[in-house]
């Protein structure tokens, strides 16, 4: 029962995404409709799974698929996953909702929907799969739907650029992360995820060294840390909103998810002790860096994508920190962070569509003409600062905790001082298109419901999750037991 | 004679098909469509003359032809053989039907079908050539085939030229394989290349300095025939003028069957498997870097494959020389996948350019633009053969990718590093000029070409108003036939002949990909053999 779960919740997407574009003429419409249904459905067989994870099973399947080679199509949900899946499931449904109100309806609308299927279930598979081969074939569909979003629906005339540079730029993370898969498994024989952390392979700690540098350096291009961040920026905001709401929220969480699986969960911490400082640090620099950028952005869009790398360094510190608080703040962070990032470019969304525009400098005034996008908004600007009530409050105590338990007091402070400047941008953000005088010639028009309903569900859940974290911080808990199997 | 007959059973058939179709051609009919159907049915009776030997091959008993003794075997199909030439003849299957639409622009049908299973012919009877004779007069026939076909549009200059460019280079590769022959000759007293995991014959030892001078000569003769840079030269020009279907074969198996011939001759020779391993890993650092390199300078479509041919060949010959150097079998098998899953893509992609050139008359980069408005399949599958060529999962060139890095990371020292850095290098590279070919395919008409400023325009102006497709004028280089199907709001209707073989190929780039395990387990042999073959020396 629970393989067919979890069959369903990969393959009923995919499925979907190759019949989706045989829509056509009047049916075309109904391609939102199919393909946010399907999503749903997803979702309740996640809901599902969680139910038989909780009982203490552990959702499993395999088949053999290349023999000779020992690659099976194995397919495996257990607490570390969870918490990723559940929340690329959900950022996908609300995106496709969202997608109802803001794209326009033509012959392409199918086609857009089948690749938002194929992106999610690259995503999905990439969290299920038990095998490195089948986690890379789900890496690259991941990349490849992105960037076919981006190249045929991105907005402006770079589009085409842009695509391309994210495409080749995220390569060579993908080849770094193949090399280090491959590696892994002549050094082990094996390519099943299960056995590799069964049997934790005994290697020469240069080989070690060398594969998790390559671990981290090849996940780290998908989570945008600097230096290795510059396709964000331009990806995030030539894509269509309801892409970048995946990418932000969904696709960069893969490369925490990548390093939790990888380097963490296999080698042992004495080999790992080594880059913790340096991981640390890389985290701290990207948390001053991307909220710099984004004081400076003038874009709205790109103001939020810059927020986003400084989001991924906080994850990144608290991984560097190789404690339970920080790798479980981490975890956690991302499923946060998913619903803040979600509603923040949400709201940048209704503002553009609003009002057309989208350099902050034209903008301001707005909380009166669009009042339910300055509440959602100023609640994901406090939510981002990571400011009690809400969601990201727990997941940065978690990491900042996890700071202060490693030997390197100063770097931690300078992590807790992020914050600071995190406020400055988020909340001068707002200032400046909600609260301050409206300019000459600013004509506001309300946005569609479509976009409005998933807004405001994500902003009620960054109150809600903030205000009863409990499930969140069980499931983390016991994910982050899966990686150190209680022995860190 | 002694033997097993069935050895030379597809290359009878081929002969006799060569000589019936011309027969048939000059007396019966002329119709392009039935001529391809002939042979096509000679090349499918080819393909089921192979099944027998691959049932029957394995490395201790190998089925062979001709006298043995100190005159040696004249053929005999090793695993090696029966992988080029069932992929050569399951491409030039497809290729014949497809050609049974797209040379309804060239007329001399008589003389095209009888050429192709010529060159059929020589090609299998090389790979399959047991002693230095035949593999001569084999690649001979191969090769003068191979000259007149690409110079078929003799109308055109540029294609006599390039035919032409293509002769005088081959024909010097020719040369030097005969005086390699002949100093092989002075030292050994026969032409005779013996089995593996038998005992030399005729005193043959390999090391001598006339057989070290043949062995040299062998692989600058071959290694022109295979387009190994520096002497690459005449592919691009090649390409660029023959027709599509010849250029799908020429990329597709021509040059890797001389590849081919060029492992067997060095090893049955005695070259030492690390060192000949060593002179292919620094070879296909040239050949990766300059094919992927010039690729991304091309404005037209067939140079531009062609270069990406050179490149694949030297991932080809990375992952065989890193095999033979430090004896993994498995690298081996992995080179000889990517050529059959090269074939396949690479055969598709000049398909699917012939079928733009065919309706559209596009031969640039840029005229590609608009395709899949107006052809959607051919844009689809020409987009699945550039991707699996630049190695997006899950197709073919991803699964073949794999397992070459599987066997490079088996290396034990720098050189199989240095080859593995570079093969990672390139894949990036070969980005750069796939994804934009992709991309024009999906793009709109007039719209700004993606990817790179536009030569001498400075600061951007709206694009000009797309005028509306007339249906049935001709672009102005060579008129469209009459004959050609009507464009109904800018859909062309792409015939049946040229569509079946492209979809068949796409489905089949897929189907490797997805699930490669089959055809693994049929080049298994090929490294086991080769290896084998040198070690008996």
């Amino acid at each position: 029962m629970t393989s067919a779960l979890l069959l369903t919740t990969l393959l009923l997407p995919l499925v979907a995404g190759a019949l989706l574009p045989l829509c056509r003429g009047r049916q075309t419409k109904h391609a939102g409709k199919v393909a946010a249904a399907v999503v749903a459905l997803a979702l309740a067989c996640v809901v599902g799974l969680l139910v038989a994870l909780r009982r203490g099973e552990t959702p499993a399947l395999a088949v053999a698929w290349i023999p000779t080679a020992g690659v099976q199509f194995a397919l495996r949900l257990d607490w570390l996953a969870f918490p990723f899946l559940l929340n690329v499931v959900a950022v996908s449904l609300l995106a496709a909702i969202y997608g109802w109100g803001y794209l326009h309806v033509d012959a392409r609308l199918p086609a857009f929907y089948a690749l938002l299927l194929f992106f999610m279930g690259g995503m999905a598979g990439t969290v299920l799969a038990d095998d490195l081969f089948l986690f890379f074939v789900f890496w690259e569909l991941m990349l490849v739907a992105s960037c076919a979003l981006i190249a045929v629906w991105g907005e402006g005339d770079q589009a085409g650029r842009v695509a391309l540079k994210y495409f080749i730029f995220t390569q060579v993370g993908s080849l770094l992360v193949l090399i280090g898969l491959i590696a892994l498994y002549v050094l082990t024989g094996t390519s099943s995820l299960t056995q590799l952390r069964a049997a934790p392979p005994v290697l020469d700690p240069r080989w070690a060294t060398a594969l998790v540098t390559l671990f981290v350096v090849g996940f780290g291009v998908k989570m945008a840390v600097f230096p290795l961040h510059t396709w964000l920026p331009d990806a995030h905001s030539v894509a269509p909103m309801p892409v970048t709401v995946m990418l932000a929220a969904a696709m960069l969480s893969m490369g925490v998810y990548g390093i939790l699986r990888f380097p963490l969960s296999i080698f042992d911490p004495s080999l790992l002790a080594g880059f913790s400082l340096p991981l640390m640090i890389a985290g701290v620099v990207s948390q001053f860096y991307g909220a710099l950028m984004a004081l400076a952005e003038e874009d709205i869009k790109r103001i939020i994508a810059y927020s986003s790398v400084s989001q991924m360094g906080y994850a990144l510190f608290g991984l560097g920190t190789l404690s339970q608080p920080g790798l479980a703040g981490a975890a956690m962070h991302m499923v946060n962070q998913g619903i803040v990032k979600a509603l923040l470019f949400m709201g940048v969304g209704l503002v553009m569509r609003g009002t057309g525009r989208r350099r902050i400098s034209d903008l301001g005034g707005l909380r009166h003409a669009l009042p339910l996008t300055a509440i959602g908004s100023g609640v994901g600007a406090l939510a981002i600062t990571g400011s009690p009530p809400f969601c990201a409050f727990h997941s940065e105590w978690q990491i900042f905790a996890g700071g202060f338990q490693t030997p390197h007091t100063v770097v931690a402070i300078l992590a807790v001082l992020a914050p600071a400047l995190t406020a400055a941008y988020a909340l001068w953000f707002i200032r400046r298109i909600f609260l301050d005088p409206r300019p000459e010639g600013l004509e506001v028009g309300v946005p569609p419901l479509a976009m409005r309903v998933p807004f405001a569900l994500l902003a009620f859940l960054a109150l809600a999750v903030g205000l009863y974290p409990a499930p969140l911080y069980d499931w983390v808990t016991r994910g982050v037991l899966v990686v150190t199997g209680g022995g860190w | 004679m002694r033997g097993d007959v069935w050895v030379v059973l597809p290359l009878a058939c081929l002969a006799a098909g060569a000589f019936a179709v011309y027969l048939v051609a000059r007396l019966l009919t002329s119709r392009n469509d039935l001529l391809a159907l002939l042979t096509a049915l000679v090349f499918a009776a080819a393909l089921v003359a192979l099944v027998p030997l691959q049932i029957t091959t394995g490395v201790e008993h190998l089925p062979a032809w001709g006298h043995f003794g100190p005159g040696g075997a004249f053929l005999r199909a090793d695993p090696g053989a029966l992988v080029v030439a069932g992929v050569a003849l399951g491409l030039g299957l497809l290729v014949t039907l497809y050609s049974g639409r797209y040379l309804a622009l060239d007329h001399r049908y008589e003389t095209y079908y009888p050429l192709l299973l010529l060159l059929m012919t020589g090609l299998v009877g090389m790979v399959m050539a047991a002693d230095l004779f035949n593999l001569y007069m084999f690649c001979e026939l191969m090769s003068v085939a191979a000259y007149v076909l690409v110079a078929f549009r003799r109308r055109l200059d540029t294609a006599i030229e390039a035919g032409f460019k293509y002769l005088v280079m081959g024909s010097v590769g020719t040369v030097i394989i005969l005086l390699g022959i002949s100093f092989v000759y002075r030292e050994m007293g026969t032409l005779a290349l013996s089995p593996p995991l038998s005992p030399p014959m005729g005193g043959m030892k390999g090391g001598g300095a006339w057989t070290r001078a043949g062995v040299a000569c062998f692989l600058v003769g071959l290694g022109i025939k295979s387009a190994i840079v520096p002497l690459h030269t005449w592919l691009p020009d090649a390409h660029g003028r023959a027709p599509s279907s010849i250029s799908a074969m020429l990329s597709g198996i021509i040059i890797q069957s001389a590849f081919y011939a060029l492992l067997k001759v060095s090893l049955g020779l005695g070259f030492p498997a690390r060192d000949l391993g060593a002179l292919l890993i620094v070879l296909s650092l040239l050949n990766m870097t300059l094919g992927n390199g010039l690729a991304l300078v091309q404005t037209n479509t067939k140079r531009l494959l062609a270069y990406s041919t050179i490149a694949q060949m030297g991932y080809i010959m990375l992952s065989i020389g890193v095999g033979l150097r430090y004896g993994v079998p498995g690298a081996i098998q992995a080179g000889f996948f990517l050529l059959l899953a090269h074939a396949v893509m690479k055969g598709l992609a000049f398909l699917c350019q012939g079928v733009c050139h065919f309706y559209c008359d596009a031969t640039l980069i840029a005229d590609l633009r608009g395709t899949a408005a107006r052809m959607p399949l051919v844009a689809v599958a020409f987009s699945v053969a550039l991707a699996g060529l630049a190695g997006v999962p899950p197709l073919a060139g991803f699964t073949a990718k794999w397992f070459i890095l599987m066997g490079i990371l088996r290396s034990s020292d720098a050189l199989g590093y240095v080859g593995l850095a570079a093969f990672l290098l390139n894949s990036l590279l070969a980005l750069g000029y796939y994804l934009p070919l992709i991309g024009t395919l999906f793009a709109p008409p007039s719209s700004p070409p993606m990817g790179g400023k536009e030569r001498g325009r400075e600061g951007r102006q709206p694009p000009p108003p797309a005028p509306p497709p007339t249906p049935g004028e001709g672009r102005g280089r060579t008129a469209s036939p009459p004959e050609l199907g009507g464009t109904e709001g800018g859909r062309i209707r792409v015939s049946p002949w040229m569509a079946v073989p492209i979809v068949a190929l796409g489905a089949l780039v897929l189907a490797i990909g997805l699930y490669p395990g089959p055809w693994l387990d049929w080049t298994a042999d090929v490294g086991v053999y080769l290896l084998a073959a040198s070690a008996s020396r």
